[in-house]
């Protein structure tokens, strides 16, 4: 397998996501759906089972980690490069990651998860974006239409409610457009399901890999 | 960070419905901020300011500056019915209703207070804020007062007439209601806290007098002004502003060492004589081994690319300074260079007056044995001819230097590499005179005749390469 994943050009360092996968069990309940779009060197490892839905796309050198917990993908899930989503690190207490059995991420629908950030919520709501370099701490709840702006950093065990914009060093505010205008939701919806679109059109898949 | 998202760089985004139809609005990428918080939309995507001037908080269209004064004349006609009594409250009650916007108030403030001015300016001729205006009799009435008493005038001047202070919404008053206040403390019970503006968020509104955030107004970001450059002495443009807005190319076509004379040197016992061609002047004469301790004559030239006629006034230390102690005497160290004139007339003039130009008044071109002190050996249109008397120093090297540099040894008292080169330091000082264009001044410089000559003086130091010494056996 790996003797097929690196022909043409001379790498010029081994990859960490790719050691990664190699290095780890491969998730032995792993569940993607046909629909994905699952990058070459996107990696989903760990011993927790990971569920992936419908029209997911992982982008080259995104990570699923379910190492420590499960992870679920939503319908339309955007995880970019460098992303990593699942619980990292060893667990620090029982109790910490309090969402479900094992301190699992749930990524809700249509969320876009951006360049370099990393998810370790316990759950992400509908719509929301985490944009570059975006951290959003173990067993944060955050609500549907969020906007974790780039590099914002959510404090562990955070709860967002929905429509909240994280910016600047901690602060926040409620995107009231989005908030009162149901048209302009349906609207992000549709550009991210046309961005998906693209994405399809643009990334060789690889999915079959993970389908066995 | 916090600052530029409170007030942020707003850019237009497409409404619902898609493409480029329907309504706009501005948003902020990064907090989400948009005009439909306050209730602003736009019709079209281009100019947005234009459009958010005509439009206040809430999509209520402000009424145009000549709409407003229409009003304005409507109401005086509606008060000048009514008793002057009832009139003022009646306007300042239907006023209160509708708060007036901030440029309203001022605007109707300043007109008030133009007025008054003019009216106390009419009853009241020495008034300092009249101007004269010959067509109205009572201006032409204080023209013949000044002629015909100076105490009238004392006597008015320091007294301008007091001003009435503004007394209605339409001049300007802003009066005190409790209803806004109401209004505000209803609206902090029913939106909280958040509703409210930090100080930061006031201070960057136009308007600072405002608390809720729904008062809030975008603000344009002022952009700085790109402007061209030109050098201080001689006008030249350096730079432009181009269509591309980030691209700043210099044009520097006019470098500083096409303005300062050239010098060359070559040795004056070279064969051939002609001072132009340097390069191959040096054929009789090794340059790379210099007899030391013995005296040279070589020939300075000075060229000079300006266009007017410079004095040149040369000095050097009469030993250079390291291990080689070499004497250079310049014998003529103060000398006038003729003015440069066009390619196309050196091309066509020059052969013929370079050898019967003043060179052979001053100093024999044919009997080139002569030198003198305190004279120029050969002098051309623009440039001029000295020698320069220079003993080489001497240096031993006990194994001989070798120029390919291979075997040298290590001695401390040893010469470094290229030590042995003879190079002649020289400080050239200019002065000429040149055209002064007014415009051109730099706005230091005071004693400038108006299209006159000026007095100018420019000086450097250069080093001037001359040869490798040879070393003695």
């Amino acid at each position: 397998m790996s003797a097929t994943l690196t022909p043409a050009p001379p790498k010029p360092r081994p990859t960490p996501s790719k050691r990664a996968s190699t290095a780890l069990p491969r998730p032995p309940a792993l569940t993607v759906d046909p629909s994905a779009l699952i990058a070459q060197h996107a990696a989903l490892a760990g011993p927790h089972p990971i569920l992936v839905a419908a029209n997911v796309v992982l982008h080259p050198h995104a990570r699923i980690s379910s190492l420590h917990g499960k992870v679920l993908l939503g319908e339309g899930v955007c995880v970019a490069e460098r992303a990593v989503v699942g619980v990292q690190g060893a667990v620090v207490g029982a109790s910490v990651g309090g969402m479900g059995a094992g301190g699992g991420v749930v990524v809700g629908n249509g969320v876009c998860i951006e360049t370099g950030a990393v998810v370790e919520a316990g759950e992400v709501g509908e719509g929301t974006v985490v944009e570059a370099g975006g951290r959003v701490g173990r067993g944060c709840v955050v609500g549907k239409f969020c906007t974790i702006t780039a590099a914002s950093v959510v404090p562990p065990d955070t709860e967002i409610p929905d429509f909240t914009v994280v910016y600047g060093m901690g602060l926040r505010r409620v995107d009231t457009t989005l908030k009162e205008r149901v048209e302009l939701q349906e609207m992000r919806l549709l550009m991210h399901a046309k961005q998906i679109e693209v994405f399809k059109k643009l990334i060789p898949n690889n999915v079959g890999k993970w389908m066995g | 960070m916090t600052v530029s998202s409170l007030e942020p760089p707003k850019h237009p985004s497409t409404d619902d419905a898609g493409g480029l139809a329907g309504p706009f609005f501005l948003s902020c990428p990064y907090c989400h901020w948009s005009t439909l918080d306050i209730g602003v939309e736009f019709e079209k995507h281009t100019g947005i300011t234009q459009q958010l001037a005509r439009i206040k908080n809430g999509g209520q269209v402000v009424p145009s500056l000549k709409e407003r004064e229409k009003a304005r004349e409507k109401r005086r006609e509606a008060r000048d019915g009514l008793a002057p009594a009832r009139e003022d409250i009646s306007v300042e009650t239907s006023d209160a209703a509708d708060p007036t916007s901030h440029e309203e108030v001022f605007y109707n403030l300043s007109s008030f207070y133009k007025s008054q001015l003019s009216l106390g300016a009419s009853s009241q001729p020495f008034s300092p804020h009249h101007d004269i205006n010959f067509s109205s009799p009572s201006s032409f009435s204080r023209i013949m007062n000044l002629y015909s008493s100076a105490s009238s005038k004392k006597q008015k001047r320091d007294k301008p007439p007091p001003m009435r202070e503004a007394s209605s919404v339409a001049e300007g008053l802003t009066i005190h209601s409790s209803s806004s206040d109401h209004a505000a403390i209803q609206a902090l019970k029913l939106h909280g806290w958040d509703h409210t503006l930090t100080y930061s968020q006031k201070n960057n509104q136009l308007d600072q007098s405002i608390r809720f955030a729904s008062e809030l107004r975008p603000s344009p970001t002022l952009l700085c002004t790109k402007r061209g450059k030109r050098c201080r002495a001689c006008r030249h443009i350096l730079s432009k502003p181009e269509p591309k807005i980030t691209s700043t190319r210099y044009k520097i076509k006019l470098l500083a060492s096409n303005h300062i004379p050239r010098l060359s040197i070559r040795a004056l016992s070279a064969s051939l004589p002609l001072p132009t061609v340097p390069s191959s002047a040096a054929q009789g004469f090794d340059y790379s081994h210099l007899q030391p301790a013995t005296t040279i004559h070589f020939l300075l030239t000075v060229s000079n690319p300006l266009f007017e006629p410079v004095r040149i006034t040369l000095a050097t230390p009469s030993t250079i300074m390291g291990k080689v102690k070499s004497k250079v005497t310049i014998l003529c160290p103060q000398f006038d260079v003729g003015a440069n004139t066009d390619v196309w007339d050196e091309a066509l003039s020059s052969a013929p007056a370079r050898r019967g130009g003043p060179s052979d008044s001053s100093s024999g071109v044919a009997n080139s044995t002569q030198v003198e002190a305190g004279k120029i050996w050969e002098r051309g249109r623009n440039w001029t001819s000295i020698i320069l008397e220079v003993v080489p120093g001497i240096f031993e090297q006990h194994r001989g230097p070798t120029f390919g540099g291979g075997q040298r040894s290590q001695d401390d008292d040893d010469l470094a590499e290229d030590e042995d080169v003879l190079e002649i330091p020289i400080f050239v000082r200019i002065e000429y005179e040149s055209d002064v264009a007014v415009e051109d001044r730099a706005p230091g410089t005071e004693h400038t005749r108006l299209g006159g000559k000026e007095k100018r003086e420019e000086a450097f130091w250069s080093v001037l390469g001359v040869g490798r010494i040879k070393s003695l056996p």
